[in-house]
């Protein structure tokens, strides 16, 4: 295939430029490259909206010279003249850039054997066959109740290779596939349009179930009529996995930062061994989950992915690091850098991904361990409480400060849910709301880079609209 | 293809420097050179099929173009309804942004003073700031459009931009604080802000909001600063004015003609704007960006179009289709979004407020194509008898935008232009023309 030729080739001379780098004068030099294929079906408004295929290669370069000062450089554009050039640039820059104290690269190690990271069937896809996957989603979803409209969605297919050099011995590359499908509803009748409810599944392998998908969106759609307004509320609240996927794990990405940590910033820097939230609670970072979305056997800069517990029963037990801030709090590297990181950073996204972008601290699978109950018996031990499935704004950075708008919530009384709620919000520190979590869900979902249950949360307060 | 068979071929270049400043060390310098082409193509008059590649040659580009037709033409079968797209007349033209300190006469140490100034200037302030991180960025694109209507664009523009964040940690509390600068255009939009007074004035505010309370919760009577007034424009009211969001059942659904707004509000979307980092002369399917009135005096005129959704609504195209890059699809996104200049000034719209709030700075927000919207404040300030009193910290507020803008009844004549960024499907940068408003939102606040 194109895309393996396309690949070998892009290698050797990625190799060329490392080993032309290694004859300058140069404390360490690295380079992140990729290849990858992507086929994407849009939806909107229950049609196939537009189908795309899209190449797209590139390589990275760090380069470290003298006390440690470190340049990057990048291109998209695979002769060997514009890689060599990439590779001079990222030493030109190095030169004029400032020490970094704790700037470290990983030393070659063994991978581990992480299974289900590549399916065939995705690196074969046609885009007649993400068309009646996108179809089946679209009728499944209006089939099941002549009120649901499917707003929009998409169905994404990604397969390519990631490799890694460096002059410590670092040599890696890996094949991966990836397969995404979402699916966004809304419900007409009589005038009354209901939020957007959404359904998705990240998966390794061809295996989108859009019929599933289709048919959840519709469930939930129903379910949003009629909503009425609540009364400001202090008290239970269940987060659904979306919720606690979201919000919640961004507040749990940011308190566990190593870099964060390091620079005093994260809210739970120096509370190693100390317990930070909930007994209930165990949380860990697995790169090396079978069939994992973010699974890897080697992180962006190499390091041998692993499986890490970080918060044991509510006790603080390891940051997330990448080499350097290891290095900086003298500790083992978690495998956790990416250059894949989630978030809505301005100057990353004006930049991008993969090879365009320096390796940022993220988890791989951020998994929270799963209770014994579904979110069903949770709610039926409730008197009054609020279940938020969804709901829409950001946890503020270093404070854990989360302010969010209700978009699929519901008020349970004895029990039982009663009405979807209209408006409101619910505002409150992240970080307290994992000390006041008194139970964990059985039920787990998979999303980019966590994998997460529902969460019961004592004394959340609910603002009525 | 056939001859009714539309093709656009797009090439770009792209460099894109940046340098971060943590705590007065570069942390990173990089520069990212992109390259690529993409084919966009609309067949049997029904479909549009599109493909890139980030190569260069004559061969890929030829393949790139084969795949779209192909694309095209697999979803042409499942499509019923016809699309009448008005033929463009072509179009040649070459523009560029004006600079007048264009980046070419800039070393690489030169520009490292930049976010080192910043950082300085915000680290300085005081001890409380325990983080202080800059980043200059620079895009410079070179951006070729063909089409097969014989339409040949090429459109030079480079953007600047400094994005400053401060943290101040106080016994318990930690204080974040940011705000952005950027134009299209070259370094001269420093000589107005200096690096280092835009970082100081950043940090103060985070020291600032040590000693400030929790704002308060539930429904207020508000003065919304144009830094947050961008904000809501852009997502609450900006998106369901967008075509396809409208035409997917938004908040504004075809209600043309109607009045949606309060009559103070005249909203307009002008990709003319100099120096405004969403200044386009042509879109990414080569129409002119136009000053296209949206709402006028609170009735609704016009949505954002890109060709397709211009033929669906058997209206002109806006010059709203945009691609963040060469390998994305054109989308309907805003240029610069603004709101026409009222009558009053701030102190005039405080004044007549006997207890209500006032709301400044963004933390960036969302909203659904209903026009439901939550975006979060930096701080604020209690007004008490038409006088600013206490200062407040940084929360979330939440409502729908339409509803919102009804209730808006004062408009300042201040206009300023303002950076602003969205994440559509894929990232854009835009700019915000803004004065003060006055109406009533939901504050989700944690304290009393």
């Amino acid at each position: 295939m194109d895309i393996d030729k396309d690949w070998a080739s892009l290698n050797s001379l990625v190799h060329k430029a490392i080993k032309t780098l290694e004859r300058k004068n140069v404390t360490h030099a690295e380079a992140f490259f990729t290849n990858t294929r992507t086929t994407e079906v849009t939806i909107r408004n229950s049609e196939i909206l537009t189908q795309n295929k899209i190449d797209e290669s590139g390589v990275g370069f760090r380069v470290i010279v003298a006390k440690n000062k470190v340049g990057f450089a990048c291109t998209n554009t695979l002769s060997e003249k514009a890689i060599l050039d990439a590779g001079e640039k990222a030493l030109a820059i190095a030169k004029v850039s400032s020490e970094s104290p704790n700037f470290a690269l990983p030393e070659a190690s063994k991978t581990p054997k992480v299974n289900g990271l590549f399916d065939s069937r995705i690196a074969e896809i046609t885009v007649e066959k993400a068309i009646d996957i996108a179809k089946r989603a679209i009728d499944s979803a209006e089939n099941f109740d002549k009120r649901v409209i499917a707003k929009d969605g998409r169905v994404l297919f990604n397969s390519g290779y990631r490799g890694i050099i460096n002059t410590l011995g670092v040599d890696f590359e890996e094949p991966e596939t990836k397969a995404t499908i979402y699916l966004g509803g809304i419900g007409e009748q009589n005038g009354e349009v209901t939020c957007s409810c959404y359904d998705f599944k990240f998966s390794r392998i061809e295996d989108l179930e859009p019929e599933n998908i289709g048919e959840n969106v519709g469930k939930m759609v129903i379910e949003m009529f009629k909503p009425q307004t609540l009364k400001t509320f202090q008290g239970t609240v269940i987060f659904g996995s979306e919720a606690v996927s979201y919000q919640l794990t961004d507040v749990l990405v940011d308190g566990l930062n190593g870099e964060s940590a390091f620079s005093g910033r994260s809210a739970w820097a120096r509370k190693l061994g100390q317990t930070v939230v909930s007994e209930n609670l165990t949380i860990t970072d697995n790169a090396t989950l079978e069939k994992g979305f973010a699974s890897r056997s080697f992180d962006d800069e190499g390091c041998s992915s692993q499986h890490t517990t970080l918060i044991r029963k509510g006790k603080l037990e390891s940051f997330l690091h990448n080499a350097t801030s290891a290095n900086a709090l003298k500790t083992k590297n978690t495998a956790n850098a990416s250059r894949f990181p989630g978030g809505l950073d301005t100057a990353h996204m004006i930049v991008g991904n993969g090879y365009r972008a320096k390796p940022e601290i993220y988890p791989s699978n951020l998994v929270i361990h799963h209770g014994d109950k579904m979110k069903e018996e949770l709610v039926s031990e409730i008197t009054k409480g609020v279940l938020i499935e969804s709901m829409a704004g950001f946890a503020q950075k270093g404070s854990g400060i989360i302010s969010a708008q209700l978009s699929r919530a519901f008020y349970i009384q004895n029990g039982e849910i009663r009405y979807p709620i209209k408006g409101g919000m619910v505002s409150g520190v992240g970080f307290d709301w994992f000390k006041q979590v008194s139970e964990v869900g059985k039920d787990v979902k998979q999303f980019p880079n966590a994998i997460v249950p529902s969460l019961l949360v004592n004394e959340v307060k609910v603002v009525g609209a | 293809m056939s001859k009714k068979d539309l093709a656009q071929l797009r090439g770009q270049k792209r460099v894109i420097t940046t340098c971060t400043v943590k705590k007065g060390i570069v942390e990173d310098f990089s520069n990212i050179s992109l390259s690529g082409v993409s084919a966009r193509v609309f067949v049997d008059g029904k479909s549009w099929g599109f493909s890139s590649t980030s190569k260069f040659d004559f061969k890929s580009v030829k393949q790139t173009l084969e795949n779209a037709v192909k694309l095209g033409k697999t979803s042409a079968k499942f499509k019923e309804q016809k699309i009448m797209l008005e033929p463009v007349k072509a179009v040649t033209a070459d523009v560029s942004a004006l600079a007048k300190k264009p980046l070419h006469n800039f070393s690489a140490e030169d520009i490292i003073q930049i976010p080192l100034e910043a950082s300085k200037g915000a680290r300085e302030t005081g001890s409380q700031v325990v983080d202080a991180k800059a980043t200059y960025i620079s895009i410079e694109d070179d951006k070729y459009f063909l089409s097969s209507e014989g339409t040949r664009i090429h459109q030079n523009i480079t953007r600047v931009l400094l994005l400053v964040d401060a943290i101040a940690k106080g016994d318990s509390l930690i204080c974040p604080a940011s705000e952005n600068l950027g134009h299209a255009g070259g370094l001269e939009i420093f000589d107005k802000t200096s690096p280092y007074s835009f970082g100081k004035k950043i940090a103060e505010k985070a020291i600032r909001l040590l000693n400030a309370k929790a704002p308060p919760s539930g429904k207020f009577r508000v003065v919304i600063h144009p830094t947050l007034c961008a904000t809501l424009l852009h997502e609450a009211i900006g998106h369901p004015l967008e075509a396809d969001l409208a035409m997917s059942g938004g908040g504004f659904g075809n209600h043309i003609g109607e009045t949606v707004s309060s009559k103070l509000v005249t909203i307009y979307d002008d990709g003319n704007v100099r120096g405004g980092l969403g200044y386009f002369p042509y879109d990414d399917e080569g129409v002119k960006c136009k000053h296209t009135v949206l709402i006028e005096n609170g009735v609704l005129k016009s949505f954002m179009h890109d060709r397709t959704s211009a033929a669906l609504a058997n209206v002109q195209p806006t010059g709203n289709a945009h691609a963040w890059d060469y390998g994305v699809e054109p989308l309907i996104r805003q240029t610069n979004i603004g709101i026409e200049a009222g009558e009053f000034s701030l102190e005039e719209m405080i004044e007549d407020v006997k207890e209500g709030l006032f709301l400044e700075g963004t933390f960036g927000g969302q909203a659904d194509t209903n026009a439901d919207f939550t975006f979060g404040f930096q701080n604020a300030k209690w007004i008490r008898h038409g006088k600013l009193t206490e200062e407040l910290r940084g929360a979330n507020v939440a409502g729908n935008a339409i509803e919102v803008f009804k209730t808006i009844d004062a408009v300042g004549k201040e206009v300023i232009l303002r950076p602003g960024a969205c994440g559509k499907y894929q990232w854009a940068i835009q700019g915000r023309m803004v004065p003060a408003i006055r109406c009533e939102i939901m504050v989700g606040g944690t304290g009393g």
